[in-house]
């Protein structure tokens, strides 16, 4: 299956940060339209300011050494019609030894770091509330994990590679938590392992059968002429907002990812526009600090498998935008917790969660978007340990592992 | 209307200074390329071969120089133009005379991602005088954004600035009745000058990118009719080759459309990617063009040493969009049918296929020609043949024949009496 997982320390290459640093010396801005403010993408007040302090003032080595502190691996692990794979994941084991063993996966353009707040949480040891290990790993073409170099790797491989992470390091049963495309890899995981492997899992962004909201505009028109009642228009305006002017990287990376590719890994600049965009308009009110931007946007730069590796899961996902993201998963009985960030982008009416599992959790809350793990690491964890504390609806699923000591 | 800024023209030498020359070379010295799938070819973009080889090839044997004073050699100017509410614009614009005093004046418009060198194989083909074909005194200018022409500041420059600067180009010229030719941006530009200008100063004009509607029983019933009947198998597959092309073709649009500045970081700051972004197109769009390295390169470069940089040119899509990110529907929004005669050629490697009885709604189709050969970019891939098509459809026994009064195109004296005879 697997060799033993090996310790991983970040290390970047000198010639790679001094590479960084020429390209950053010689970076080129287009120009701007007066009054141009975010409606035609970022600003470029942000995005040269950025630049500049990413060349000048942002320490990538104090970053490294920081990120060093989290407990990181290496393992192998083998996919079906792949190969192995390298994955690259931290490993953060609560003093609780009967913690429950929990997968958390990042999304796009997200990164295992996405995690490093919610583990002081989550590992803690208490009477009041359960505690976990928390697996975090870099999905396979991010971060510091090797991509597949062949074609046709989708919603199942990626499923396989996590589930096989988590049975390699002895978690035969565990939990799981994600949103974005951690969400999606959930539904395609809970498909394939759910009840069995999976025991119960949890979304921040719950979302499913997304036709509409991805590829089908017709129908969803239609469906807003049907007499939903004001409230329900509202809930679907985020998606129709989507529909028009947000999927045009939905598109783009699920049919081109190599020719975007190109820009992404020759310019730190456009990767940094690229990504940025998404940070900004994705989170709610988060107060970004250059150097957490330019971190996030480091992993991506120095990621193993390159920048232009990580848009070709919406290629892999979508086969090249010829199938519906869902296609090929169903509605599966693994229990199921929702929360509902009003900072999410990527809403549907929140009656439509139980299209997705069984539902058992649901949770709303007054802050927070997109990358909640991120802003709100505290709610969202809370959110966990309500769901699988003593009282809670899944107290105890995972056998002989209920997170107390 | 705003009076036309008096006559500004300047003869234009391209000449890239020494410094921008030196600067491609050191960003392309530091290129990072990404890594590729097993067996990708053109499957997820641009195949990195290609991209190694042009950017190598760009880097240490382009010759810049070389193209540039080949590109000299056409006549080329700009001068300023006046738009409402936008201030001046300098136009760039290669202006190429006929011998033939009487020739008719052509306006050729480019699209995205074109410019202005797309009309260079056409120029001799229209221009030449011969007494068995019209001779053309032909505009072809960088549009606003692009090449060497200035670039909008403000938003909101869309189709009715783009149709009024042309206009106001060719009415300097001392073109007060001009035709003209376009395919893809000029298309849907040609649209909107039929709509405002037309029969005034529009006497006729040509697409070789026929983006027509659905034909309604009301507007126009005999095609309404036609369209109830099966479609034949080549309307079928022309239909599905359009799906195809929405469904896997679409994602730099989409992406245009909505974020182009964001787009513009990356074609901005990276020559590779600008080059990627732009080749894609000149190879996915065209009829198997053998481009040549320095075909592409000097096309590409066209962009990369622009006027208002490569990151200007993507706005057009957001502006006539009107910021809704439904281009089909915005590009067209404000263009009516009109009567002004219309000319449409059919290419197989174009990128829509839409039942030719849809044409008519485009506006009076007098003329129409199917090619089998030719993609996108017709003017510059079969430019005998889209000069064989204006030809015909503004010749002597052509449907559009002396439709600029006093410019039939032909040299010959009894001329004028031959265009009484033929009415």
């Amino acid at each position: 299956m697997g060799s033993w997982a090996k310790p991983f320390t970040v290390a970047v290459p000198d010639a790679d940060l001094e590479l960084l640093h020429k390209k950053l010396e010689l970076a080129t801005f287009p120009d701007e339209l007066q009054d141009a403010g975010w409606d035609y993408g970022a600003p470029l007040a942000d995005i040269k300011r950025l630049t500049a302090y990413w060349k000048d003032s942002f320490d990538w080595r104090k970053a490294e050494k920081a990120i060093n502190e989290l407990p990181q691996f290496t393992t192998d692990i083998e996919v079906d019609g792949f190969g192995s794979l390298n994955i690259h994941f931290v490993h953060q084991k609560s003093k609780v030894e009967n913690a429950i063993p929990l997968l958390f996966v990042h999304g796009w353009p997200g990164q295992f770091l996405e995690v490093r707040k919610l583990l002081p949480i989550l590992t803690a040891g208490s009477p009041d509330h359960p505690s976990f290990h928390v697996v975090a790993p870099s999905l396979p073409g991010f971060g510091f994990s090797e991509a597949p170099n062949k074609p046709g790797f989708g919603g199942f491989q990626y499923a396989e590679v996590v589930n096989k992470l988590m049975l390699s390091l002895g978690y035969d049963e565990y939990a799981y938590q994600g949103g974005d495309m951690g969400h999606i890899v959930g539904v395609y995981a809970t498909n394939a392992y759910g009840n069995r492997h999976i025991k119960a899992w949890h979304t921040n962004m719950p979302l499913y059968r997304a036709p509409t909201l991805f590829s089908n505009p017709l129908l969803f028109l239609e469906m807003l002429t049907t007499p939903f009642n004001k409230r329900m228009q509202e809930q679907l305006a985020p998606a129709q907002r989507f529909q028009t002017k947000g999927r045009g990287y939905f598109l783009l990376q699920s049919t081109k990812p190599q020719t975007l590719g190109y820009s992404l890994a020759d310019s730190p600049v456009g990767l940094l526009a690229w990504i940025y965009e998404k940070l900004y308009e994705s989170v709610d009110n988060y107060p970004f600090t250059e150097d957490e931007v330019l971190e996030w946007i480091s992993i991506h730069w120095f990621s193993r498998a390159g920048p232009a590796a990580s848009p070709r899961m919406y290629y892999g996902l979508t086969s090249g935008n010829e199938r519906e993201l869902f296609d090929g998963t169903r509605w599966t009985s693994t229990p199921l917790g929702v929360a509902f960030f009003p900072g999410e982008p990527a809403r549907l009416p929140k009656s439509w969660v139980h299209t997705i599992g069984k539902v058992v959790f649901q949770s709303e809350h007054d802050a927070g978007g997109h990358f909640a793990a991120f802003e709100q690491p505290a709610k969202l964890a809370g959110d966990l340990r309500k769901m699988f504390g003593k009282g809670g609806p899944v107290y105890g699923i995972v056998p002989g592992k209920d997170g107390y000591a | 209307m705003a009076p036309i800024v008096t006559d500004s023209e300047q003869p234009f030498t391209l000449s890239v200074p020494q410094s921008d020359l030196d600067f491609l070379k050191k960003k392309l010295e530091l290129v990072r390329f990404p890594d590729e799938l097993d067996d990708a070819g053109w499957n997820y973009g641009v195949p990195l071969s290609d991209m190694r080889r042009l950017v190598t090839h760009w880097k240490d044997k382009f010759d810049w120089r070389a193209a540039e004073a080949d590109i000299n050699l056409l006549p080329m100017f700009t001068r300023d133009v006046t738009v409402d509410n936008f201030g001046t614009l300098n136009i760039h614009y290669v202006h190429q005379r006929s011998e033939v005093p009487n020739a008719i004046p052509l306006l050729f418009v480019h699209g995205w991602p074109g410019h202005f060198l797309e009309a260079r194989k056409l120029l001799s083909y229209l221009s030449a005088a011969s007494p068995d074909h019209p001779s053309f005194h032909v505009v072809a200018p960088d549009l606003p954004g692009f090449g060497f022409s200035e670039a909008p500041t403000k938003r909101g420059f869309a189709a009715h600035q783009y149709a009024e600067v042309l206009n106001k180009l060719m009415l300097a010229l001392g073109y007060e009745e001009y035709v003209y030719q376009g395919g893809d941006w000029g298309h849907a530009i040609g649209r909107h000058i039929a709509t405002i200008y037309g029969h005034k100063h529009l006497k006729a004009w040509h697409s070789n990118l026929p983006i027509p509607t659905k034909p309604t029983l009301f507007a126009h019933p005999l095609a309404f009719l036609r369209d109830l009947l099966p479609y034949s198998r080549t309307t079928r597959e022309g239909l599905r080759a359009t799906a195809e092309y929405r469904a896997t073709g679409m994602g730099y649009l989409a992406e245009q459309s909505t974020k182009p500045q964001t787009i513009g970081y990356l074609i901005a700051d990276s020559p590779v990617g600008l080059l990627a972004w732009i080749y894609e197109k000149l190879v996915e769009w065209s009829d198997s063009y053998p481009w040549t390295d320095d075909e592409v390169l000097e096309w590409v470069s066209i962009y990369w040493f622009s006027r208002a940089g490569p990151a200007a040119s993507l706005r057009i899509y957001y502006e006539m969009a009107g910021g809704s990110g439904r281009l089909e529907k915005g590009a067209a929004k404000g263009a009516k049918w009109t009567s002004v005669p219309l000319g449409l050629s059919y290419f197989p490697r174009e990128l829509f296929h839409l039942p030719k009885w849809w044409a008519p709604t485009l506006g009076k189709v007098v003329y129409a020609e199917e090619h089998d050969e030719g993609g996108h970019f017709a003017a510059y891939e079969q430019p005998g043949a889209l000069a064989e098509d204006l030809r015909r459809m503004f010749g002597r026994r052509g449907p559009a024949y002396g439709v600029v009064p006093g410019k039939n195109g032909y040299a010959s004296i009894g001329s004028r009496r031959e265009a009484v005879n033929s009415q």
